[in-house]
């Protein structure tokens, strides 16, 4: 990597199921407050540009990019907006540093979901007018779809779908930002109401409000505002095609994740994945979204991490701890806002401030997120706190 | 910087209502060339069409005018073909809720049928949720030639052979 880049600073607010309490904006100017404070306060008059990401129809009104300034202090500065998955956002403000032209770079992404009335029809909008939309089904069908696919192709059975549910909501009992810690058990699972089989109702993240910013600097001014900079190492992202009619080779894997990684990977000179990497915090929108990431981000061999899952690997003791935090299905699902998410937890970790859930000893770690049904976007980054 | 102040009693919040105020977003989707002549086949002629590329040995269902892995031209002349009306579930889902979210009565059963190298996405009729496996043969039904409009809706369902 020609210039370095760390994160020097993290801020989030909300994290509630509701909040009818502040506008997504004061939503947003909390957490950039304490992110500007956790970067030794700085001002963000000195922070040279912005990257938000977010989608247009969830925050209530159109052409959203243009509400981005003031909620970050970023009116009359170079402003970004990513219509994607923030960590798709997060990549835009480490090329922009990479440029060589700013040196501190902020990025954004928020959730206030519980807003909008009615969230399945936005999804169903993002489906293919003529050819999926007029059958008016729940967009889920499409994770039912991809679900019953990755069961049939790898053999992994629906229980160990169910033990991720089981291993993240137990893991978030110890995050107190997670809302949906639970001891949970396989009947609970297998017998709650059916989605779209074999999803059922606790296989899917629940929704979650929240706002996130991260503070990105290059390698002079990262050591200037912080005392533990946390490094990107690596990052790739990569879109699978949005054609369900063409995913027959893909509909039960994520090509979209391996092809990311692999970029990452290769950013960050790692080899071999599992020997490398310490822990990480992996898209579990779905149940088995977590298994099929994990698989294809190389941790494992493909159609192993079930197995690996029933001898407890990605338990927070295991070999590769996999969403110590309680993921999506523990903390909840912040949308756009879920790869700055899965950031935020590698970086709390990485700076050993990650509380009851600290792993000891962690040095690399890799977030990875995906955007949601019908999407096949996934971004992999790598981060470590060594220089 | 901080937020100080907080609302910290229900009865205190007010939201704007969209309900009341929102205006309506209509636009229409043009189905393309591709699209008009996929759905023409199967208006007329109760026929599916596909589209191959021979370069890279794949034929698209529903046809398209370009291949998405190599980015070349497929003509409707050269590259079109009959692809037949018989698939095989790829996969499949009994779906439990409404498009918003609400409990259906009876789940829909909705499937990814893999014809030539394409999966085209459609109901599943005749047939038990239970009973439905990836592999099974099916075969399209088209509603009556004066019911269909020029739509993926004038295949009826897909049934098993």
């Amino acid at each position: 990597m020609s210039k370095k880049v760390a994160i020097v600073g993290i801020g989030y607010s909300g994290f509630r199921t509701t909040s009818t309490d502040v506008s997504y904006r004061e939503m947003i100017y909390e957490a950039a407050t304490k992110c500007y404070e956790d970067a030794g306060g700085i001002h963000p008059q000195s922070i040279d540009s912005f990257v938000a990401s977010s989608e247009d129809f969830m925050e209530g009104i159109s052409i959203a990019d243009e509400y981005v300034p003031d909620q970050l202090g970023a009116v009359l500065k170079p402003v970004q907006s990513i219509a994607g998955d923030s960590l798709q956002g997060l990549a835009s403000a480490l090329m922009q540093i990479k440029t060589g032209q700013f040196d501190v770079v902020a990025a954004s992404a928020f959730s206030k979901i519980s807003n909008l009335s009615s969230y399945e029809n936005v999804l169903s909008y993002a489906t293919d007018p003529a050819y999926i939309r007029p059958f008016q089904e729940n967009p889920y069908f499409i994770a039912g779809l991809e679900m019953n696919r990755y069961l049939y192709e790898t053999g992994t059975s629906r229980e160990q779908c169910a033990k991720v549910v089981i291993k993240n909501r137990y893991n978030a009992l110890k995050n107190p930002t997670a809302i949906y810690g639970a001891k949970i058990d396989m009947d609970d699972i297998l017998n709650a109401p059916p989605l779209c089989k074999p999803l059922g109702e606790f296989d899917k993240s629940g929704h979650l409000d929240g706002a996130i910013v991260l503070l990105l600097a290059s390698e002079d001014k990262a050591r200037e505002l912080t005392d533990h900079p946390i490094w990107i190492t690596g990052l790739g992202w990569a879109t699978d095609t949005p054609n369900l009619d063409s995913r027959t080779d893909t509909l039960g894997s994520a090509r979209y994740a391996e092809l990311a990684a692999q970029k990452a990977y290769s950013m960050a000179g790692i080899n071999t994945p599992y020997n490398e990497i310490d822990f990480a915090e992996i898209d579990d929108t779905f149940s088995y979204k977590e298994l099929q990431h994990i698989e294809a981000l190389k941790l494992c061999g493909p159609g192993e991490a079930g197995e690996l899952l029933d001898l407890g690997s990605f338990a927070p003791a295991g070999d590769l701890p996999v969403n110590v935090s309680g993921g999506s299905l523990g903390v909840g699902y912040l949308h756009e806002a879920n790869g700055l998410h899965r950031v935020l937890e590698t970086v709390l970790q990485l700076r050993g401030e990650a509380g009851p859930r600290q792993l000891p000893g962690v040095e690399t770690g890799l977030a990875f997120a995906w955007r949601g049904v019908p999407t096949t976007t996934g971004t992999a980054i790598i981060l470590s706190n060594k220089s | 910087m901080a937020i100080l102040e907080r609302i910290t009693r229900n009865i205190d919040n007010r939201y704007w209502d969209p309900g009341t105020k929102a205006f309506p977003v209509k636009n229409r989707y043009t189905a393309g060339v591709a699209g008009q002549w996929f759905f023409e086949e199967l208006k007329e002629n109760g026929k599916i069409y596909g589209s191959r590329c021979e370069d890279c040995a794949v034929t698209y269902v529903p046809a398209r005018i370009y291949c998405e892995r190599c980015f070349k031209r497929l003509e409707k002349e050269k590259d079109w073909l009959d692809v037949g009306t018989e698939g095989e579930i790829h996969s499949f889902t009994a779906v439990h809720r409404t498009k918003t979210g609400e409990e259906k009565e009876e789940p829909s059963l909705v499937a990814a049928v893999k014809i030539a190298d394409g999966l085209l996405i459609h109901r599943l009729a005749g047939v038990k949720p239970e009973q439905v496996e990836i592999g099974m043969k099916v075969k399209a039904e088209f509603k009556p030639k004066d019911e269909r409009q020029g739509g993926i809706e004038d295949i009826k369902h897909f049934k098993p052979l």
